[in-house]
């Protein structure tokens, strides 16, 4: 499946799709126009804006691509990304942006050593993480209880994504590019819930109860 | 070039964590530049006792599969210059790693440490085989109980299968009141059975188990016997020739080890 010639993959404004620049252009051709006779029901009715990205295409490719989604589907806007990436994965601008509304994944019980929870959305732990247990959300952490092991939040390059916990005693945080760990020395107990977040590049800790803590 | 020890013993508990983090943190206090290495994935510990678990960003497993470069993986500790920690991942298991792949990884550590220090996880399967693949030598840690000494028995006959010879021997948690006793092994009845060099003695000491839950090796404490029983094996590793009875700086204690064998040899005859 992932040797295909095209790669669609659905963001913000619309539709992505990435060109394998090791196929020959009949071979992308044909593959695009497998997927779109494929997902014709799906792209019916409304207007989608498509970019492309992946290989650098001759006027004559772009072309021919125009006219053959043209005929199937209704387009609201074709732009050819000329940045050569190669894979969807490896695209360090793209990252999940559904901090505020987005898919969420829910957890019930302790993550413990060796567990590891990977989303790619915003991850709510119903319990603790124990040290050496990880979580990796493409969004925010939310965890009900104590969180001792490691979390990196954004796990996809958003520095917009929060962690927050009832009682915040990680390991090692990670928010989107930044990785901090707690000061050596004593252990902190915080007895209130906090948030952790990047602000100016660095990773600050607060109570976000204005009530509690100071 | 320098050299791969493994550090193993078969059955677990009997501290080969902790001896692994002790003669590294030695070797490095003797001027050596050491990478300790966590062959133990799934199951890691030896970040937790060198207390550089929180530092952790790639493992071993991401070096072997080239998620990133072993430079990267590499943490250097807080305390030592020349010592570094290459941590096991936690969220895998042994089958993450093959032995073809450690003995690539050793070769590359070789290169540019004087020892590379891997501790191997319990038991003789997968992990195991991964732990000795890189080794150029190996260390048998033991501690003066029959059913450890039974497991050093089967890796060294293991270990010599896979072309391992002379493997040396630490008698760990020794218990000098207990033998006096006639209730604990002593090093002379363990060394009979095992048919090794012994490469030192550590004595049992509450000051490891400390020294270990506060991520700081016991080598550091210049207090602690068990600490100095761990600079000693560093040395002897380097190619000093320090004798074992002189394992103890504490004359007191010397003294009565002396005594003790004295007594056992009037009662052997």
């Amino acid at each position: 499946m992932n040797q295909d010639a095209v790669i669609f993959k659905g963001v913000r404004n619309g539709i992505k799709i990435y060109i394998d620049s090791n196929y020959r252009s009949e071979q992308i051709m044909d593959s695009l126009k497998r997927k779109i006779e494929s997902g014709k029901r799906f792209f019916e009715g409304s207007e989608i804006n498509l970019t492309f990205t992946g290989k650098k295409l001759t006027p004559d490719e772009q072309q021919a691509i125009i006219d053959l989604i043209s005929r199937e589907i209704k387009i609201g806007s074709i732009t050819f990304d000329i940045a050569e990436s190669t894979r969807p994965s490896a695209d360090p601008i793209e990252f999940f942006d559904g901090i505020e509304e987005g898919m969420t994944r829910f957890v019930r019980g302790t993550i413990r050593s060796g567990q590891l929870v990977s989303y790619e959305g915003n991850v709510v732990i119903i319990g603790d993480v124990n040290p050496g247990g990880e979580i990796v959300a493409e969004g925010n952490i939310i965890v009900m209880g104590t969180l001792r092991g490691m979390a990196h939040a954004g796990a996809t390059g958003n520095n917009n994504a929060v962690v927050v916990a009832f009682s915040l005693q990680p390991t090692q945080l990670r928010i989107g590019s930044i990785i901090a760990r707690p000061p050596e020395g004593e252990v902190i107990k915080s007895l209130y819930p906090e948030i952790a977040y990047v602000r100016d590049g660095n990773l600050v800790i607060e109570p976000y109860l204005p009530s509690k803590g100071k | 070039m320098g050299e791969v020890i493994v550090i193993t013993s078969g059955k677990g508990g009997v501290g080969k964590t902790t001896t692994t983090a002790n003669i590294g943190t030695a070797l490095a206090l003797l001027g050596k530049k050491v990478v300790l290495v966590d062959a133990d994935i799934g199951l890691r510990n030896l970040d937790v006792v060198m207390g550089l678990e929180n530092r952790i960003v790639y493992d071993l497993v991401d070096v072997v599969e080239k998620v990133c470069r072993l430079k990267q993986a590499l943490i250097r500790d807080k305390r030592f210059e020349g010592l570094y920690l290459l941590p096991a991942a936690q969220t895998k298991d042994k089958t993450a790693v093959s032995p073809q792949q450690m003995q690539e990884l050793c070769e590359q550590l070789k290169e540019e440490f004087d020892f590379v220090l891997i501790d191997c996880p319990a038991g003789i399967e997968q992990g195991f085989k991964n732990a000795i693949a890189g080794a150029d030598k190996a260390a048998v840690v033991t501690v003066p109980e029959v059913s450890a000494v039974r497991d050093a028995d089967r890796i060294i006959g293991l270990l010599s299968a896979n072309d391992i010879m002379d493997p040396e021997l630490i008698i760990n948690r020794l218990r000098i009141d207990m033998v006096k006793r006639g209730d604990m092994m002593d090093i002379d009845d363990t060394i009979e059975i095992l048919g090794v060099d012994l490469l030192g003695v550590v004595p049992d000491d509450e000051r490891v188990v400390i020294s270990t839950n506060r991520g700081e090796p016991a080598v550091m404490d210049d207090s602690s016997l068990a600490g100095q029983a761990y600079r000693n094996i560093a040395r002897r590793l380097m190619g000093e020739d320090i004798p074992i009875m002189n394992l103890e700086t504490d004359e007191g204690f010397l003294a009565r080890i002396r005594r003790f064998f004295n007594s056992n040899r009037k009662r052997a005859l």
